[in-house]
């Protein structure tokens, strides 16, 4: 049974994992920090796995699980993130066949998204993935009418740093 | 310059993570916790050495080798100490290198052995610490009764023995608090990696 468990949490999270990086891209900015929040991920989704009863689809649950971990351990850490940190993550979004545009628009976007605050992060990376308000209002606790008020506000800072 | 919907588009097409954990790894991650503990109990550990050095900064420690010169005990004291702090700093090395192997540790048979060994340090740290509080009290109250053997009546002696044996019960039992307190909660917890590894183990 328990060994069961483990091998489907192991398949899912292994194929989900990019779903942590990317979280982890967010919410710290070098390797480190995302190492150490990537491991706080993976027990904190392993620890609750038992509850995931699979009425949603498992990716929509990491998300819950996922940014609740980063939003509790970011408001547990005093750390402020320094944008001259931001090069240790450019590094890692850099390839060979990658669109130049678009890399100067990524790296933009990472700087500007690590200005943000917890919520505001969550709320963006969210809307980045392509979430409907449903599954956002449902990840973050909160109701479909707050989530859509407080997206709009987080869009309109993002802008503001993004196009000062 | 770019609207959002621009942005929004470079991040759907942003690479994906250059390093992708294996599922051994991330069945390592998940139970890491057990390193963790082990931290704690090497980071306890330096912390109370670290105190029990600076008490004899506070304590009047010349009044009580008066007191031991009396009894012509200050030899066997000053050995005991140094003996005492030699274990003392051996059983760091042992929770320092408990804490390094847990912490590289790669299948969960090895992590048993070692959740095991790591109790055992623990278990014999802190029989150490009592013995040696028992070995203290009954050298003192000895040498006590050889010194005033004398100017003691039957009755006085048998008083003293008791209210010596009532005291070392006391301290014992608050020093047993104390680390039933201090490792107690830690150790259940390693304990209970312990079974859930075990059980996976077996169904393995």
């Amino acid at each position: 049974m328990q060994k069961d468990l483990e091998d489907k949490f192991l398949v899912d999270f292994e194929t989900n994992q990019n779903i942590a990086h990317k979280i982890c891209r967010i919410y710290t900015s070098n390797r480190d920090a995302h190492n150490d929040l990537f491991q706080e991920i993976t027990i904190q989704v392993w620890k609750n796995y038992p509850k995931f009863r699979g009425d949603s689809k498992f990716s929509t649950w990491m998300y819950r699980v996922a940014l609740n971990t980063a939003i509790s351990l970011y408001r547990k850490s005093t750390r402020q993130l320094k944008t001259q940190d931001f090069d240790d993550v450019a590094y890692k979004i850099k390839t060979v066949e990658y669109d130049d545009t678009e890399e100067v628009q990524l790296k933009a976007l990472y700087k500007a998204v690590h200005q943000l605050n917890d919520i505001d992060k969550a709320l963006i990376f969210l809307y980045l993935e392509d979430k409907p308000y449903t599954e956002i209002s449902e990840t973050l606790g909160i109701s479909n009418v707050n989530a859509r008020v407080k997206m709009t506000r987080a869009k309109e800072k993002l802008k503001n740093i993004l196009n000062p | 310059m770019y609207s959002l919907d621009n942005y929004k588009k470079a991040w759907g097409n942003q690479p994906e993570e250059t390093y992708q954990f294996s599922a051994l790894e991330i069945y390592k991650l998940a139970h890491s916790k057990s390193s963790s503990i082990v931290k704690w109990i090497f980071i306890i550990g330096i912390l109370e050495f670290v105190v029990l050095n600076s008490l004899s900064f506070f304590i009047d420690t010349e009044t009580s080798y008066d007191v031991y010169k009396e009894m012509g005990l200050e030899k066997t004291i000053l050995y005991s100490t140094i003996v005492a702090y030699g274990v003392l700093f051996y059983f760091l090395v042992l929770f320092y290198l408990n804490y390094k192997r847990i912490s590289t540790t790669d299948s969960s048979r090895q992590l048993m052995k070692k959740i095991i060994k790591t109790r055992k340090t623990v278990r014999n740290y802190v029989l150490f610490n009592f013995s040696y509080m028992a070995f203290v009290i009954v050298l003192v109250t000895a040498a006590y009764l050889k010194t005033h053997f004398n100017d003691l009546e039957a009755k006085q002696i048998v008083l003293i023995l008791l209210l010596i044996f009532v005291l070392t019960l006391i301290i014992l039992g608050v020093l047993w608090l104390f680390y039933q307190l201090l490792y107690g909660i830690l150790l259940r917890k390693l304990n209970y990696n312990y079974k859930a590894l075990a059980k996976l183990e077996k169904e393995s």
